[in-house]
């Protein structure tokens, strides 16, 4: 493992600061070298001092881009990708929060021909009959579905 | 260029040009709209692009940013914009299901039918207010106070974000008075100020030892990246086929109704169109796909309502994405310009005719789809793990910093460079600490430029 010691969370992500300084120095020096030069440049060919500034601002843009490019070949992101794969405890767990929430998980009975095509489709028709079955054999006793979605929700 | 080329063919190729370039920003997740939209679109107004070619960028680029920023919220788990933070809980259960393609086919499948909904909707609605545009722009600073205020009350912040308009205001007053010494005007450093303060606050606090300790991370941030799976055949899938009949009229029907309530925060109605579609479906499911697609309809509408009706019934940015991400439609000095004092305004309210507005803006919304859409659908999880692989925070940060430099420079010089910096640092921080959210500070600008002045006449200063 690499050591993390300079790592911090800068506007939502996390950056190295070594790093960070660094792509700030690129990105400040390229934009504004390229529109600052540019915009030198253009002055003397540009009859329009306004229209030769804008097009100076398009170039230190591109300057951005291309730092930009610089930064994210010279420093790797520092994010750890998992690639999932189906993991059934989430599913459980999920299940169960959807149960307890207003509402609960409701009963395929009440689903147009449609849903119940697409949720087989996905592959979780068989999961919502099976907690479905659950929830109705916890409430056991004379359970009318109101009753029983109201227990569910009051779970 | 304008007199070479048709009008139609330049709106095609700049809607064009902004679907693509913002369905690739959509990626990035963090990027929000108001820091690439605004200085953008602004960039697209002050190079001399025909008016029917900045509408149609500006609205292409939304939608298709909107569209692509669904891919990190259903596969990452992260939120790809402001926006997208009500859909999380319901995504994230769709991910914990195994489904996350699902949601996303859902989520996009939604916002590209409001999107269609909505332009229509709000040109009609804007026609419907345009003959109260008189007494509106007769009283322009007093709508722009009673907005600020309204916005500044709906903001996270609440009384405090109302409170903090006084100083706020000042300081944008006494920052105008200062570079106004050196002869200098400047309007796009304090958008850009406030649009980009969040990074700004941050980058100060990284180098304080007070804050630094509060901001280091032991280890790099761990995202799981869900896989996908693709449920069709072809390449352009149909919105209407992935929606069922039901969750297609929610989302026409919750469309048209947030596209009509043009003043409130995208935010706040896409929470509340939720909870009222949400409450009426009984299978968690269904009512789980039905509240994804809702949700990411209204905040498609609401943003393109938001952005439509106050320019195209006053050209005054009266809603939070007016004066934000959308300003340089109607401010972008020295091409477009507003002046409440006069009630002139000079932009694409009076450049284009509501006709105009109706096609060019079903003409973007129809480029934006077809870049983004089947983008999204067709490759949602290669590009999500490119941009988290290959695509480090330094280097967006890397990118901001340019941008920052070489717009406010453009602009002021050197000067142009310190209101970024003051505004960008005072905003982030009290975005941060109170709450006082950018839409408020937008408003806040507004109250300064265009309220103040008549406050001071009438107090006889």
């Amino acid at each position: 493992m690499k050591e993390h010691g300079q790592l911090m969370e800068i506007w939502g992500d996390t950056v190295d600061r070594r790093h960070l300084a660094w792509s700030i120095a690129i990105g400040a020096v390229i934009a504004l070298a390229g529109f600052l030069i540019a915009r030198v440049l253009l002055r003397q060919v540009v009859e329009n001092q306004a229209m030769a500034a804008s097009y100076a601002m398009l170039v230190g843009l591109a300057g951005c881009l291309v730092a930009g490019i610089i930064c994210a070949k010279l420093f790797a992101p520092k994010r750890v990708i998992v690639e999932e794969g189906e993991d059934p405890s989430w599913r459980e767990s999920a299940m169960n929060e959807l149960a307890t929430e207003t509402g609960g998980l409701g009963r395929l009975a009440d689903l147009p021909p449609a849903v119940i095509a697409e949720l087989k489709d996905v592959g979780l028709y068989d999961t919502f009959a099976e907690h479905e079955r659950r929830a109705a054999l916890a409430d056991a006793s004379p359970s009318t579905p109101v009753a029983g979605r109201r227990a569910a929700a009051a779970h | 260029m304008e007199s070479l080329l048709p009008d139609i063919l330049v709106a095609f190729g700049m809607g064009l040009l902004g679907a693509i370039v913002f369905a690739g920003i959509g990626l990035v997740s963090g990027t929000d709209e108001t820091t690439t939209l605004a200085p953008l679109t602004l960039i697209v107004v002050l190079m001399g692009v025909p008016p029917a070619g900045v509408f149609t960028f500006f609205l292409a680029g939304a939608v298709a940013k909107h569209m692509t920023h669904a891919i990190p919220t259903a596969l990452l788990g992260i939120p790809g914009d402001t926006l997208a933070v009500p859909l999380m809980q319901d995504a994230t259960r769709m991910r914990n299901l195994g489904v996350p393609h699902v949601a996303l086919r859902k989520m996009i499948s939604g916002a590209i039918i409001a999107a269609f909904v909505a332009v229509p909707v709000s040109v009609l609605f804007a026609v419907l207010l345009a003959p109260f545009r008189e007494s509106i722009v007769a009283s322009a600073p007093w709508v722009f106070l009673a907005a600020a205020l309204f916005i500044a009350w709906f903001s996270p912040g609440r009384w405090s974000s109302v409170m903090l308009l006084v100083p706020f205001v000042a300081l944008i007053i006494a920052l105008q008075a200062g570079t106004g010494r050196f002869g200098v005007k400047l309007g796009i450093s304090y958008f850009l100020g406030i649009a980009i303060g969040p990074l700004v606050a941050d980058l100060f606090a990284s180098i304080s030892p007070l804050e630094k300790k509060r901001m280091m991370r032991s280890e790099p941030r761990r995202f799981s990246l869900a896989p996908d799976i693709k449920g069709w055949k072809g390449y352009f899938p149909n919105p209407l086929k992935v929606l069922d009949r039901k969750q297609t009229a929610w989302t026409i029907a919750t469309a048209t109704v947030s596209s009509a309530t043009f003043v409130f925060s995208p935010v706040a109605m896409t929470v509340l169109m939720g909870e009222v579609v949400g409450a009426r479906i009984k299978h968690a499911y269904h009512r789980m796909t039905t509240v994804l697609a809702a949700r990411n309809g209204v905040t498609e509408a609401t943003y393109i309502a938001e952005a439509l009706i106050p320019l195209i019934a006053f050209g005054l940015p009266l809603s939070p994405v007016a004066a934000g991400p959308a300003a340089p439609l109607f401010n972008a000095p020295p091409r477009f310009t507003v002046d409440a004092a006069t009630g002139q305004v000079n932009n694409l309210h009076n450049l284009l005719s509501h006709w105009e507005f109706l096609w060019y803006g079903l003409l973007a919304v129809a480029l934006a789809a077809l870049v983004s859409y089947p983008f999204a659908m067709n490759f949602a999880h290669r590009a999500a793990s490119f941009v988290s692989k290959k695509l480090s925070h330094e280097a967006i940060i890397a990118t901001f910093v340019g941008l920052i430099l070489v717009i406010s420079v453009w602009e002021g010089g050197v000067l142009g460079f310190l209101v970024v910096l003051t505004v960008g640092l005072v905003g982030g921080l009290l975005n941060r600490i109170f709450g006082f959210g950018t839409g408020v500070q937008f408003m806040g600008y507004y109250t300064a430029v265009l309220t103040m002045p008549a406050v001071f006449k009438m107090m006889g200063i």
